[in-house]
């Protein structure tokens, strides 16, 4: 973990998901790596429910049950009550809010590693803020256009 | 003006009247016909600037959130696209176009593990698809109308320029003849006239 680079929330990632990857598996035991492989921000596989991975999977599972909750509210016309994440996500513009939901889930990150210095748990912990770092960095606004573009004016970019 | 060949004979000159008569008539008609799809295309015109407006609205108010549509996770273009547009036949100044009535999307639904601002994103993209669509519609009247407009205009300019005139000169031509025709009947049977009395 001393070779590796510090993170904070909002920095620009100092190093690819690819070469943590390459360092993990040059210094981990094979079991450990295949533990790391199976560990995302994005998703989590129902086998991960116990052992290292419990924290991660509870924390997944609180954001989306309150993703869940805001969406019925959402198509019940009611006002949502998240569990878990800060009321003020429900007060922000999309990428204000999905800013807040991943701050949320580096502070969480933050308190799962907490005391855990020099374990699995913070190599893992430190997976998953780097996927959150990569994937804040992936949201840009020239790239956003893009997207939109692409969708409302399939044609004219085909034509492009 | 070109040259015409005229037939001079009360007969013809009766059918140029008639010529007359019904392209006067029909003058009017045509006129008000180019009145009414000009205005209806600029009615339409304008109803494209206004969608247009509502479009570069949109696209304002989503430009402080629209980075995230950069999100590396979520290919948010697999939501939503347009299955067909929807549209009824409608008479528009006397012309058979298609009006827009709406959008039937192809939406995949959103799974719950799925980022919220997806939920926003397809808002967003309907409404500017729908917007889109119907831009596409209206400018498919414009070109119909257009092209029923040239053809009025056409007609306009042939009545105006040639078979009102061309009526106009024949039955001049016609009268100036036949009158000609009449003054030298009467001369010619007044000398003959003269020289059996003489005789």
């Amino acid at each position: 973990m001393c070779s590796l680079p510090s993170l904070s929330f909002g920095q620009s990632p100092p190093i690819k998901l690819e070469e943590f990857t390459s360092i993990a598996k040059s210094q981990l035991s094979a079991k450990s790596y295949k533990m790391l492989e199976h560990v995302s921000i994005q998703y989590m596989e129902n086998n991960s429910k116990k052992g290292k991975l419990k924290s991660v999977t509870a924390l997944l599972d609180d954001l989306q049950q309150d993703l869940s909750d805001i969406r019925k509210a959402r198509a019940q016309n009611r006002q949502p009550r998240p569990a878990q994440l800060p009321g003020s996500v429900l007060e922000t513009n999309p990428l204000d809010r999905e800013k807040q939901i991943m701050q949320w889930q580096w502070e969480k990150l933050d308190a799962i590693e907490s005391g855990k210095t020099f374990t699995f748990n913070e190599v893992i912990v430190y997976k998953l803020k780097l996927q959150l770092l990569w994937r804040l960095h992936s949201f840009n606004a020239e790239r956003g256009a893009q997207v939109l573009a692409s969708v409302v004016h399939p044609a004219e970019r085909k034509e492009d | 003006m070109t040259s015409m060949k005229i037939k001079y004979t009360k007969t013809e000159r009766a059918r140029q009247k008639k010529i007359l008569k019904v392209s006067e008539r029909m003058l009017p008609l045509f006129e008000a016909m180019e009145k009414s799809l000009m205005s209806t295309i600029l009615t339409i015109s304008e109803r494209i600037d206004q969608i247009r407006a509502a479009i570069e609205k949109n696209q304002k108010a989503a430009e402080p959130w629209i980075a995230v549509m950069g999100d590396a996770w979520v290919d948010v273009a697999q939501f939503i696209s347009v299955n067909e547009t929807i549209t009824r036949p409608v008479d528009v100044a006397g012309i058979r176009v298609q009006q827009f009535e709406r959008v039937d999307f192809m939406e995949m639904p959103v799974g719950e593990d799925t980022p919220l601002w997806v939920d926003d994103a397809i808002l967003l993209m309907r409404e500017q698809l729908q917007l889109m669509a119907e831009i596409r519609c209206l400018e498919e009247q414009i070109i119909l109308l257009e092209e029923e407009l040239l053809e009025v205009r056409a007609r306009v300019k042939l009545f105006e320029n040639r078979r009102i005139p061309n009526a106009k000169t024949a039955i001049r031509k016609i009268g100036q003849k036949l009158q000609d025709d009449e003054r030298l009947t009467i001369a010619t049977a007044k000398v003959v006239k003269t020289g059996a009395k003489r005789r």
